[in-house]
């Protein structure tokens, strides 16, 4: 069984909080603002080599460029 | 000078003062100094107490919203929990298999011991498995693990504790767990489990490899395709952060409540040590140069 979004390169979490943004997008107004609060995320991480902090990145741009990065290898 | 040297004790030991004063005049100054010194600290230390007795109501209103996240993040924890207990996973065993630990710790301090707790934990664990790798979410734990494991540290996490941590958090930080390089054979995720408002315990709960899932005994009575798998396992692991995450904060802000009690408590004890040093002080300064004038009126009536 394939999934076009696993072909596609993204992690079943990926998939599921597409599907959710678009699911909350869809509410009524009152009930949007509410509900689209349950899916913000801000953090921030960084990669550690041998006792090093690297360099602070947005968690959500890094997803993004991931999911790009997958979807641009699966392609070629 | 008999009286006013009787009069003196309280004024010293308010004072602090070894060095007894030569002269009269130079003892009233040391008193008018010390009495606005203490009148000084009053305020200061009335002043504390009001931003801890702030804190804490803040986090009391937090505390609520947070034990209502943890409720309903406990579900998706167990729930997914349940197929992995019903098919009997354990975790794999043996040479070459990576673990992975996961603190769950927040950004903000101020709360108690609840952060280094977890430290201890993971680095009780580090000593048994030294080549496992360590994520930490929340700069306090990665400030304290940082420090002495810093070479098992493969990610960190920051953000974390600002509000009450959301599924969309969890997913993310899932998938970036999931894109490390080293294939994992067990994650252990270590939060503070809530116990009641004022105990906590940081306990582990563990989120399974594929290949752990796939060995499990009654794996084969959910039919679960090998395809499928994969997704099941980063769910699985998204689900377990989201519970810990919501646990840990809910953990924190009782904490952090507690924490703020005891310094208003402890401000209210130290207001009133100060009130009484204060009024004794004063009253021994008035008596002084009530001394003073009494003996000064005696000595002209004399002369």
């Amino acid at each position: 069984m394939a999934f076009a979004w696993k072909a596609a390169g993204l992690t079943y979490n990926r998939y599921v909080s597409v599907a959710s943004r678009v699911v909350r997008r869809s509410l009524k107004e009152d009930k949007r603002i509410a509900a689209e609060r349950r899916g913000e995320s801000d953090l921030r991480f960084a990669k550690w080599e041998n006792g090093k902090q690297g360099e602070n990145k947005s968690l959500n741009t890094a997803n993004e460029a991931a999911v790009a990065d997958a979807a641009g290898h699966q392609s070629s | 000078m008999m009286l006013s040297r009787a009069a003196r004790p309280a004024l010293r030991a308010g004072a602090a003062a070894t060095t007894r004063p030569a002269t009269l005049n130079a003892t009233n100054a040391a008193t008018y100094a010390t009495l606005r010194e203490i009148e000084g600290r009053l305020k200061s230390i009335r002043n504390i107490e009001k931003i801890t007795k702030t804190m804490k109501i803040v986090a009391s209103t937090k505390l609520t919203r947070a034990q209502k996240a943890m409720n309903e993040s406990r579900s998706y924890g167990q729930t997914s929990n349940t197929v992995f207990e019903k098919a009997e996973t354990k975790p794999l065993e043996g040479e070459g298999k990576k673990t992975l630990i996961l603190v769950a710790s927040s950004d903000k301090g101020l709360c108690g011991g609840i952060h280094s707790g977890m430290s201890r934990l993971a680095r009780r664990i580090l000593e048994q498995k030294p080549d496992a790798d360590l994520v930490v979410l929340g700069e306090k734990s990665k400030a304290q693990l940082s420090r002495s494991n810093g070479k098992n540290m493969v990610l960190s996490f920051a953000g974390i504790g600002k509000d009450v941590p959301t599924f969309a958090d969890a997913a993310a930080i899932a998938d970036q767990i999931t894109l490390l390089p080293t294939d994992y054979s067990s994650i252990q995720i270590i939060y503070n489990k809530f116990i009641n408002n004022t105990s906590y315990e940081p306990v582990v709960i563990e989120a399974f490899s594929e290949e752990a899932i796939k060995e499990s005994a009654n794996f084969a009575a959910f039919e679960i395709d090998d395809e499928i798998l994969p997704s099941l396992r980063e769910y699985a692991l998204a689900n377990s952060l989201y519970w810990a995450l919501a646990e840990g904060h809910a953990c924190e802000q009782s904490a952090r409540r507690n924490a703020m009690d005891n310094a208003s408590k402890n401000a209210g004890d130290m207001i009133n040590k100060f009130q009484i040093l204060f009024n004794r002080t004063r009253q021994a300064v008035i008596t002084g140069e009530l001394v003073e004038i009494i003996t000064g009126a005696a000595a002209s009536e004399e002369g």
